[in-house]
């Protein structure tokens, strides 16, 4: 049972369920506890003491219904009743049968007995011996299938099964060779069903490599050229990397009334008490969250990004609470109360739809900077722009990059476009670069997810 | 340390039947989870939105097992000194001062300052004892001569650096006073901690707990629930209350009803004598099951729609 057990563990590792050894230990205890009788009890206890949260536990459900469902080979199950009624009608001549049956070839191998018995149990017990043997828990594509359903099938013996066909077929008693008609039917009842199970285990087993397979091509891959069917998948890896980098930094930086006594103000408070000390006062410490403050180029020449980048936005306004995002093309738009107000992908339709696409004027957007945001940029805040700087040979205003340099604690730059097109063009990045503390080309999740890391990391400092 | 309350809970169906006798009607999932932790010791944590009994499910458990029950509710800020112990500063300042002439004549005769700190210290640390020590809930629960039931209420609300104390009481059930030295539980507490998701709980802790999700009851579950906290309500009322507010569940609301609501709503109708729902009525005691503005003016359209499927529903 314990075998089981480690490869139910495995299964819901490959969900993506975060089972620790400990875990797994304490499973072990409570399921000892538990006992086996009651399915759905199990299941329960499964769920209490493995997952972590919600969603985890649909998934230790979803994964316990799947592995200890033991409907493999159902389907042989009823070709094999037509197999015996076929046989019995062979049978009409019990006396004719049963005088050749000492001449004629029989069916040697064990697997072949099994077969033309119809033993369901002892196939299925053979198959999951024959499947631990050869590790098919060790499955991680879907192209190592037909692999292991071979390797499983030599296990179980079919080498001398396809010898005990043979053998049966070349004899001319009309009874041995309808047998091993009936046997090659079920050889491929068989192969059929093997395959089957292994589906089945490849889509427990190797769920997470191949999702991870999939996640790391798209992190590296240029936001440019990922397509929209892998929106959702990226959603989901921005969401996971933006919960990940504000967990680190967003912790609560007030510290009050932490075992120190402040004697001075202690002393002077207690003055009116003949020094006696009955009001107590404690040091405190503040250190302030840090602010951020986003504007993400939407207009048409990042076109191929802004979705991109407003996924972020959004995935980072779900996780940090400071942090006023705006859009612009040529004007500045606060867009943290659409963020709020509707789910993401409706969000940034919406975004795109109403204040999307056109040219792109820095200048002007910097203006409404000026105009609107000055007052409450201060030495915490963090600046971080999002955009090509490509500004259709327009005004570029850099004296306000020059008193946002001053007065922010931090100005950052992420370009989508590769440094040896900042200059190029309409591009007026080169007129900006000196005035951020930071300019980098942004254009993968990984540069995004190392960028921000980077950026949080002086944020919080 | 002694095991906890070795003979009680034998198996799922006991703990059903003894939470419905105390009038909590609770699923199999959060009986398998009490019955787990009960038997193992491990710390619950409880998550699940307002108002689905988190907190009930706590106090119940200590009513069953007839301990009681200390209650710890976080918030921000909270640190060591409200949950575990502190000194009693005023105390020992003011004992300092009135024992100063005992102090006196403790040093009587002493020569140079070597000697008086030597004496001194020939008498214990009196200052910090158990007598000038403050205990809070942590401690108190830690100390409990028959065990208890320990309900960290909103975890979720306190600071990582709380969260990071706790898992040293959770895993040993022992905690470190400098002054003291490491206390044991004399029994080991049995310990709910109850979360609204406000804000991800760190792995380490998640880890020590079984996790159990309390969602909004269905229909039939609801149904008994009302019929064990409030029986005077009538059959067919009942059907329609339930029905209603399950109803009201679809929408998208700022604060979706949840049991407790359900449970003032059937109250108030009672108190009303209302025999059935009817869209007066109902307008009138909406407050009681939503708590928004906005959630009223929503549900405006509605109201008609899901009173005659409620009728429906118990029918008539």
């Amino acid at each position: 049972m314990q075998q089981t057990l480690e490869d139910f563990y495995k299964v819901i590792r490959a969900a993506g369920v975060n089972v620790s050894p400990s875990d797994t230990i304490e499973t072990s205890r409570t399921v000892a506890l538990i006992g086996y009788t009651d399915r759905s009890i199990l299941k329960n206890a499964f769920q209490v003491s493995l997952a972590k949260s919600e969603t985890e536990q649909d998934l230790v459900a979803e994964c316990f219904e799947q592995f200890f469902s033991f409907d493999t080979f159902s389907a042989a199950n009823d070709p094999h009743s037509n197999n015996t009624a076929a046989a019995s009608d062979e049978a009409d001549d019990p006396q004719e049968a049963k005088s050749e049956q000492s001449e004629t070839p029989q069916a040697q191998s064990e697997l072949a007995k099994m077969l033309l018995e119809g033993d369901t149990a002892s196939l299925v017990t053979e198959m999951k011996k024959a499947a631990r043997e050869v590790g098919l828990t060790d499955i991680w594509f879907f192209t190592q299938k037909s692999l292991y359903t071979q390797k499983i099938m030599q296990k179980m013996g079919l080498r001398d099964l396809q010898n005990d066909i043979a053998a049966m077929g070349k004899g001319d008693c009309p009874s041995s060779i309808a047998q091993a008609g009936e046997l090659r039917n079920a050889k491929d009842y068989l192969s059929e069903s093997v395959k089957d199970f292994v589906e089945q285990q490849l889509s427990m087993y190797g769920r997470n490599a191949t999702r991870n397979l999939r996640e790391d091509h798209l992190k590296s891959s240029k936001l440019s050229n990922i397509e929209q069917r892998d929106f959702h998948v990226m959603h989901d890896l921005v969401r996971k990397m933006a919960k990940r980098l504000s967990t680190q930094y967003s912790k609560k930086k007030k510290q009050d009334k932490r075992g120190q006594l402040d004697f001075r103000k202690t002393l002077r408070r207690n003055v009116a008490y003949d020094g006696v000390m009955f009001e107590t006062y404690w040091k405190t410490k503040y250190i302030d969250k840090p602010r951020l403050l986003v504007m993400c180029d939407i207009s048409g020449s990042v076109q191929a990004y802004a979705r991109f980048l407003l996924l972020f936005l959004h995935s980072l306004n779900d996780v940090m609470q400071r942090i006023d995002s705006y859009v612009f093309t040529g004007n500045l738009i606060p867009v943290k109360d659409i963020f709020e107000k509707y789910p993401v992908e409706q969000a940034i339709d919406k975004i795109m739809t109403d204040h999307g696409m056109g040219g792109s004027d820095y200048g002007t957007t910097l203006l409404d900077l000026d105009d609107q945001c000055m007052d409450d940029i201060d030495n915490k805040t963090t600046v971080l722009i999002l955009g090509d700087a490509r500004n259709n040979f327009l005004a570029p205003r850099t004296e306000v990059m020059q008193t946002l340099h001053l007065r922010a604690k931090r100005v950052i730059w992420l370009n989508p476009e590769p440094t040896t097109f900042w200059n190029a063009g309409d591009s007026v990045m080169y007129k900006y670069k000196p005035y951020c503390h930071m300019a980098k080309t942004c254009n993968t999740l990984d540069h995004l997810e190392r960028m921000l890391d980077d950026l949080l990391k002086a944020a919080t400092s | 340390m002694k095991e906890l309350y070795k003979d009680k809970f034998t198996s799922v169906e006991d703990i059903q039947q003894r939470f419905e006798a105390a009038q909590y009607i609770c699923s199999e999932q959060i009986a398998t989870c009490v019955y787990i932790a009960h038997n193992l010791q491990k710390p619950v944590m409880v998550e699940g939105p307002a108002g689905v009994g988190k907190t009930e499910l706590a106090k119940t458990t200590a009513q069953i097992l007839d301990v009681p029950l200390v209650r710890l509710q976080c918030y921000e800020g909270l640190d060591e000194s409200k949950a575990l112990y502190e000194w009693k500063y005023a105390k020992q300042l003011l004992y300092t001062q009135l024992l100063k002439d005992k102090l006196s004549e403790l040093l009587e005769g002493a020569t140079g300052l070597e000697q008086s700190m030597e004496r001194i210290h020939s008498h214990d640390d009196l200052f910090f004892s158990e007598a000038f020590l403050e205990p809070r809930p942590l401690y108190k629960a830690l100390h409990e001569e028959l065990g208890c039931v320990l309900l960290i209420d909103e975890v979720d609300k306190s600071d990582p650096e709380f969260e990071a104390f706790l898992l040293e009481i959770l895993s040993e059930f022992q905690v470190s006073i400098p002054e003291l030295g490491t206390i044991k539980a004399k029994i080991k507490p049995l310990v709910f901690l109850t979360s609204n998701n406000s804000r991800e709980m760190s792995d380490a802790l998640k880890r020590r707990c079984l996790h159990l999700y309390v969602p909004y009851p269905d229909e039939k579950l609801e149904s008994r629930i009302l019929t064990s906290r409030v029986p005077e309500l009538s059959d067919t009322l009942r059907k329609e209350v339930v029905s209603f507010v399950q109803q009201v569940r679809e929408l998208d609301l700022k604060k979706v009803p949840s049991i407790s609501e359900t449970i003032d709503w059937a109250k108030t109708l009672l108190l009303l004598h209302s025999e059935q729902l009817d869209a007066a009525m109902v307008k009138q005691t909406l407050n009681v099951l939503l708590k928004f503005e906005t959630d009223i003016d929503a549900m405006g359209d509605h109201l008609r729609a899901f009173i005659n499927k409620a009728h429906k529903r118990s029918g008539r």
